[in-house]
C-alpha cells in the first residue's frame, strides 16, 4: 500500500490541504489577522497552536471511552484551556518578549474554533493515534496558512524577513515605498481571502452551495 | 452508579488533576517570570532616559549592569527636596529614579500609574536635568484594546514624547498632551511643544492618558520647579 493511501496520511493531509481549517473551512480567522503582521509571532503562535491542538486531540481521545456524555463539551475544554494556560506560562517564563508580543492572543487559542471542533468532532471517536494524526494536519494546515500570510505582509508591509531587512536600499532610493495597509488587519483578511479562492481553485474543493 | 453521579465524579477528578497540575506549572515557573518581569522594568527604565536602543537586544545582565550603575531610586518630598533611605518609605513622598552621571542628576524618572479605558497604564516619564524636556516615555504593562488604543505600546507612539515641554514659555505647567490626531493637524502651532500625536480609534485611551499624565505630573511639580531653578541636590546620605 502506498503511503498516500493510508488512512493516517489522510487524516492529515486532508486538513493540512483540501479541507484546510482557514482557507476552507473559514475557522481559526481571528488569530489569523492578529499575529501575522511579522513572521516571527506567526512562527511563534504556529508551535503554540500545534502543542495545544495535537496534545489536546490524544488526550480527549484516551479519555474519549470514559468521559461522561453529557459534560464533554466541558471536559474537552477544560483540557484545551489547561493546555494554554501551560503554553502561555511557559512562554511568559522562557521568551517573554514574545509572549508580549502576542499579548492577549496565546490566551485565546482556548477559543480558536478549530480545536474545539477537532476534539469534539474527531478526537472524541478516533483512536489516539489518529487524532494525534488529525491534529498535526490541521496544525500544519493552520500554520501554513498563517505564515504564508505573515510572509506577504512583513515583506511587503515592513520589507523584512524574520526581522532581516531583505529589501535593498537602492529600491527604496528610487522611490520604493513599504505598503502601510500590509501592517493593518483588512490586510490579513484580503490576503487570505485571495489564498482560499486560489487554494480552492488548485485543490478542486466546490461549494456546496 | 448513575449517570449524573459519574459525571460528578469525573468532573471532581478532572478539576483535582488539572489544578495539581496548573498550581504546579505555575509556582515552578514563577521565580523566571517575575525575574523577566523585574527585567523589563528595569530595562523600561533605562529606554525612558535613552541608554538603551528599542532595536537592539540586551541580556539580562547587561541590562542589570547598566542600571545598578546609572539608576537609583529616591524619594520626592511634598517640597521637593529628594531623600534617601527611610525616608523614601514615608507617606507623603513620592518614588523618584534619578539617572544619576559622575555623581550629577542628568535626569529624572517619574513613574505612570494611571487608569486607561479598561484598566491600569504603566510606564515611566523621564525629563531632563532642566526639570521641563521630556526624555522619552516608556509603556510598560497596559490592558487596552489591542489594534486601538493597545497601539500606545508602539515604538513610534513613545518616541513621540521625546523632546516635548511639560511647561510653556511662561514657565507655567502644562503637561504633555496626547492630540486628537496628528499634532501638526490638531493643534495650534504654540502649543505644539506639549502636544504627541493621537491614536486614530484611541481617543478615550488618549484622553485618560492626559488626564493622567497631568495629575501625576501636577504631584512632581515641587521637585520639577526644583530641577527648573536648578535647586535640586542629591542627598547627603546616599
Amino acid at each position: 500500500m502506498k503511503l498516500t493511501r493510508t488512512k493516517t496520511f489522510k487524516t492529515f493531509a486532508g486538513p493540512a490541504w483540501t479541507n484546510n481549517p482557514i482557507n476552507v473551512q473559514m475557522l481559526g480567522i481571528c488569530s489569523a489577522l492578529a499575529v501575522t503582521i511579522q513572521l516571527n509571532t506567526a512562527l511563534v503562535m504556529t508551535l503554540a497552536m500545534t502543542f495545544v491542538i495535537t496534545m489536546a486531540s490524544l488526550i480527549v481521545s484516551v479519555m474519549r471511552k470514559i468521559i461522561p456524555g453529557n459534560i464533554r463539551i466541558i471536559v474537552e475544554l477544560a483540557v484545551i484551556a489547561s493546555l494554554v494556560v501551560l503554553t502561555d506560562e511557559f512562554l511568559r517564563a522562557y521568551y517573554y518578549e514574545m509572549s508580549r508580543m502576542l499579548s492577549i492572543f496565546v490566551g485565546l487559542i482556548i477559543t480558536n474554533c478549530i480545536i474545539l471542533g477537532r476534539t469534539e468532532g474527531f478526537a472524541m471517536s478516533n483512536t489516539p493515534h489518529l487524532a494525534v494524526m488529525d491534529g498535526l494536519g490541521n496544525a500544519a494546515g493552520y500554520g501554513s496558512v498563517l505564515l504564508s500570510v505573515a510572509f506577504i505582509r512583513e515583506l511587503f508591509g515592513s520589507g523584512k524577513i524574520f526581522g532581516y531587512d531583505v529589501i535593498p536600499q537602492s529600491f527604496y532610493d528610487a522611490g520604493y515605498e513599504n505598503m502601510g495597509i500590509m501592517l493593518l488587519a483588512p490586510a490579513a483578511f484580503i490576503i487570505i481571502g485571495l489564498m482560499a479562492w486560489l487554494q480552492k481553485y488548485l485543490a478542486g474543493v466546490e461549494d456546496e452551495g | 452508579m448513575s449517570d449524573m453521579a459519574k459525571s460528578i465524579v469525573f468532573a471532581v477528578l478532572m478539576c483535582a488533576v488539572l489544578g495539581v497540575l496548573l498550581t504546579g506549572a505555575a509556582t515552578a515557573l514563577q521565580p523566571l517570570q517575575q525575574k523577566n518581569v523585574e527585567n523589563d522594568r528595569r530595562k523600561n527604565i533605562l529606554l525612558a532616559v535613552d541608554m538603551v536602543s528599542r532595536d537592539q537586544r540586551y541580556t539580562h545582565e547587561e541590562i542589570s549592569a547598566l542600571y545598578e550603575e546609572k539608576i537609583e531610586r529616591f524619594g520626592a518630598t511634598q517640597t521637593g527636596e529628594i531623600v534617601s533611605g527611610d525616608r523614601i518609605d514615608a507617606d507623603p513622598v513620592l518614588p523618584i529614579y534619578l539617572y544619576i552621571e559622575n555623581d550629577e542628576i542628568n535626569a529624572y524618572i517619574v513613574p505612570i500609574d494611571t487608569p486607561g479605558v479598561w484598566g491600569e497604564i504603566s510606564g515611566y516619564l523621564a525629563i531632563d536635568a532642566d526639570g521641563s524636556t521630556v526624555r522619552g516615555f516608556t509603556i510598560t504593562r497596559h490592558s487596552e484594546t489591542p489594534g486601538l488604543g493597545g497601539e500606545i505600546e508602539r515604538q513610534w507612539f513613545q518616541e513621540n514624547f521625546e523632546g516635548k515641554r511639560i511647561v510653556d514659555r511662561q514657565g507655567t505647567f502644562v503637561s504633555v498632551r496626547v492630540a486628537r490626531g496628528d499634532v501638526e493637524r490638531q493643534v495650534d502651532e504654540e502649543d505644539r511643544p506639549h502636544y504627541v500625536d493621537g491614536i486614530s480609534g484611541a481617543t478615550l485611551t488618549g484622553q485618560k492618558l492626559t488626564e493622567g499624565l497631568e495629575q501625576i505630573l501636577y504631584r512632581y511639580e515641587p521637585v520639577s520647579i526644583r530641577f527648573r531653578d536648578n535647586r535640586a541636590e542629591l542627598p547627603d546620605d546616599r
